[in-house]
């Protein structure tokens, strides 16, 4: 049984309008491009581990193969706007609706079966690359030379000429995730997913519909990621298969909430800036010695996962239900 | 004090004489080198993709450029700017457009002045974007995908051939080698990888090669790695093709000839574009027999300019194998050098206003004067190469060739 690291709902509250607050006036602080954008990253891969925490985290469905709904979302945006001259911001929407029917077509594929564990592990991951080979043999999507959306740099076409519109995009994003995440906690549909994540037959006893809830958790999952998807689009404004349903994206989006803490609201966002930190000052410590600061960052990965088997939000949490004494 | 310069026998007077007597002669220019204010060193944004898998490719490009700036610096450094010094400012883009993207913001903090780099056409694509943010001006050494410099973006110039030229180049000769041999090559096989770089060349050829003549017998994607080629060997094999055309990265390209040759496939050439192996002397030095009478049309020097055999030697006597990351980088650094000498200034927009005049014909690669137009470098030009005994040589075009092609190629037994 996964151990309880929730936050009670007010105080998870008073955290989100923290976050809410410091991430207004961050971009007021950083006048930096560089640490803009690593914001923006950090963001970016928060609102995917987001995604996969709705699903994997608080459903206990571990998927290997987020990059699915991701890449759906990116081509859906590009491939309209591209080909059908679809403004981006509608294709933004539909590249969630995309992702989320994805997750949809997976879910009911594999649940409908009931495909648990590493057998759902393994099915996702097959239909990632399924899709990676079907980009790359489609002509819509450019095939292996790939969709490059055209510069034009407006607001209207979502693409700003400052770092700072992108930023409050995706901060916008996060904080649907993490409001998102909050509603999980603290609704009957999240408690269902959360009682199928500790025991489904159990759950089944009780009357929870396993495979309504499952197919909800993985749509809404999808959704997330297809938005995300759709930023990243947006944001570097070239795609390929290997970029949009590699199995590099599907890593990222489970070792964010992993490192963070699953199944909990601030995970993927904690594992997030971990992750970049830490990556950040591999590089400084490393200077220009070849691959070795990417050998540091793998064995912070590998003492995180070891000694934070919970998380960074486990670790909180331990510190919190210490007796005072032993704190001090 | 005064104690102590006494006990060493010099006086107030004599100390102050001598030390006025100094500031004198160096004033007057007996010591010009000393007084001389060092020329800021101008940052030069060096970026590569140095880890993931493109880590070859991207090291190999690296040392290209390093070895350049130490050669400019060596030589005095930009003289018409009081010989300031070129400054590396190492970028790694872990073969990832987001990360090549951070690496520019990185490299603006840091105050370059230009942005050399990143190989990959994907990785360029997100890099020269960022980079025509800070309007910091970026030469683009490979990244061969034509939108790399059709987007508009004033601060992008590419010094070699983009992809259309270089499958234009690559047709033309090979219609030009096939009328000058007496046995006349018809059907094709194309081999690619299925990444934007092989499937693109696949799709230019296939609406290409019928135009010229050719019958395609078939087209054969791979994925990325790649490590059994028996059965595309096998299936060339028996369709018997008279060119296989193949359009795969390093390590692929060297399977597809190992497993070939294994097979005993025979065809009158083995016609490379932009070959991952087909130019490369890693290759030809560890499967030499593999390797043989391959003909490529990739990047090359000018094989009769002694600067590019001093170039090749240094290379080699660093124990690196001489590919074209290495040499193209290497010029596009002497490119920005050139820019600087000329535009006297290390800010970005002067020195994009002087690659933009650029008219350089010193560099050892088989092109015209730079001129850039939309900033393609439209002096800029492929050759095609063969691997001949343990060497590679210049066969095409003739103003360029240290050998006469041999097409169709003997049997290999």
């Amino acid at each position: 049984m996964m151990p309880s690291l929730r936050l009670s709902g007010q105080r998870a509250l008073w955290a989100m309008a923290g976050v809410a607050i410091i991430g207004v006036v961050l971009p007021l602080l950083l006048r930096s491009d560089f640490w803009l954008n690593f914001a923006i990253m950090v963001l970016f891969f928060t609102v995917l581990g987001q995604a996969w925490n709705i699903l994997g985290g608080y459903g206990g469905q571990f998927s290997f193969g987020h990059a699915a709904f991701f890449g759906t979302g990116a081509y859906v945006t590009a491939v309209l706007q591209v080909k059908f001259g679809i403004n981006p911001w509608l294709g933004f929407v539909l590249a969630g609706i995309g992702g989320g029917l994805v997750g949809a077509a997976i879910g009911f594929l594999s649940f409908r079966y009931g495909l648990r564990g590493s057998y759902f592990a393994l099915v996702t991951l097959a239909f990632a690359e399924v899709l990676r080979i079907l980009a790359n043999a489609a002509a819509f999507t450019g095939g292996g030379v790939g969709t490059l959306i055209p510069l034009k740099q407006t607001a209207a076409n979502f693409q700003f000429v400052d770092k700072t519109g992108f930023y409050f995009v995706i901060f916008a994003l996060m904080l649907i995730g993490l409001l998102l995440a909050y509603w999980l906690e603290n609704s009957r549909f999240g408690a269902r997913l959360m009682a199928i994540r500790e025991n489904e037959d159990a759950a089944r006893a009780l009357g929870v519909n396993a495979f309504a809830i499952k197919l909800g958790a993985i749509s809404l999952s999808g959704a997330l990621a297809g938005l995300a998807g759709a930023f990243y689009a947006q944001y570097f404004l070239y795609l390929d298969p290997r970029l949009a349903y590699g199995p590099g994206i599907s890593v990222e989006a489970l070792l964010v909430p992993i490192i963070g803490g699953m199944g909990t609201i601030f995970g993927p966002l904690l594992g997030a800036t971990v992750l970049h930190v830490v990556g950040e000052i591999a590089r400084k410590v490393m200077g220009d010695a070849v691959g070795l600061n990417l050998a540091l960052y793998g064995m912070v990965l590998v003492a995180m996962v070891l000694f934070l088997p919970n998380g960074i939000a486990g670790l909180a949490r331990r510190q919190r239900l210490k007796p005072k004494e032993e704190r001090l | 004090m005064t104690e102590r310069n006494r006990s060493r026998g010099i006086g107030r007077r004599q100390l102050l004489a001598a030390g006025s007597t100094a500031a004198l002669v160096a004033g007057v220019g007996g010591f010009p080198a000393i007084l001389k204010a060092q020329a800021p060193a101008i940052k030069v944004g060096i970026l590569h993709p140095v880890t993931g898998p493109l880590a070859y490719s991207g090291t190999q490009a690296r040392a290209g450029a390093t070895m350049a700036i130490e050669a400019i610096n060596a030589a005095g450094g930009i003289k018409s700017m009081g010989g300031a010094k070129l400054e590396a400012v190492l970028g790694d883009a872990q073969s990832k457009p987001d990360v090549g993207a951070a690496e520019v913001e990185k490299m603006n903090e840091a105050g370059v002045s230009a942005i050399i780099g990143p190989f990959a056409s994907g990785i360029a694509l997100a890099t020269t974007q960022a980079a025509a943010k800070h309007n910091i001006p970026h030469i683009v050494d490979v990244g061969v995908v034509d939108q790399v410099v059709t987007r508009g973006l004033a601060n992008t110039f590419r010094f070699g051939p983009g992809l259309a030229k270089v499958v234009d180049t690559a047709i033309a000769n090979l219609v030009a080698l096939n009328a000058a041999s007496a046995t006349k090559a018809k059907t094709v096989m194309i081999v690619h990888e299925e990444s934007a770089f092989g499937s693109g060349m696949a799709k230019t050829l296939n609406e290409q090669l019928p135009q010229k003549g050719f019958e395609i017998l078939e087209t054969i994607s791979h994925p990325n790695p790649t490590r059994d080629f028996d059965n595309i060997a096998l299936k060339i094999k028996a369709r018997k093709p008279d060119l296989i055309i193949p359009s795969n990265y390093y390590g692929e390209f060297v399977l597809l000839a190992r497993t070939l040759r294994q097979q005993k496939v025979e065809a009158k050439a083995i016609y490379s574009i932009l070959g991952g192996a087909a130019s490369n002397f890693r290759f030809v030095n560890e499967f030499e027999d593999a390797a043989q009478y391959i003909i490529d049309c990739n990047h090359w020097v000018d094989p009769r300019k002694p600067e590019a055999a001093a170039l090749r030697k240094k290379v080699e006597d660093q124990k690196l194998f001489f590919t074209y990351e290495v040499f193209l980088n290497h010029e596009c650094v002497r490119l920005l050098a050139d820019a600087l000498e000329r535009g006297k200034s290390s800010k970005r927009e002067d020195i994009t206003a002087a690659l933009t005049s650029s008219s350089w014909a010193g560099h050892m690669m088989p092109y015209g004067p730079t001129k850039f137009v939309n900033g393609q470098n439209e002096g800029a030009a492929p050759v095609n190469t063969q691997i001949i005994g343990k060497d590679i040589k210049v066969i095409f075009p003739a103003a360029f060739a240290d050998a006469k092609p041999v097409f169709p190629m003997p049997a290999r037994g």
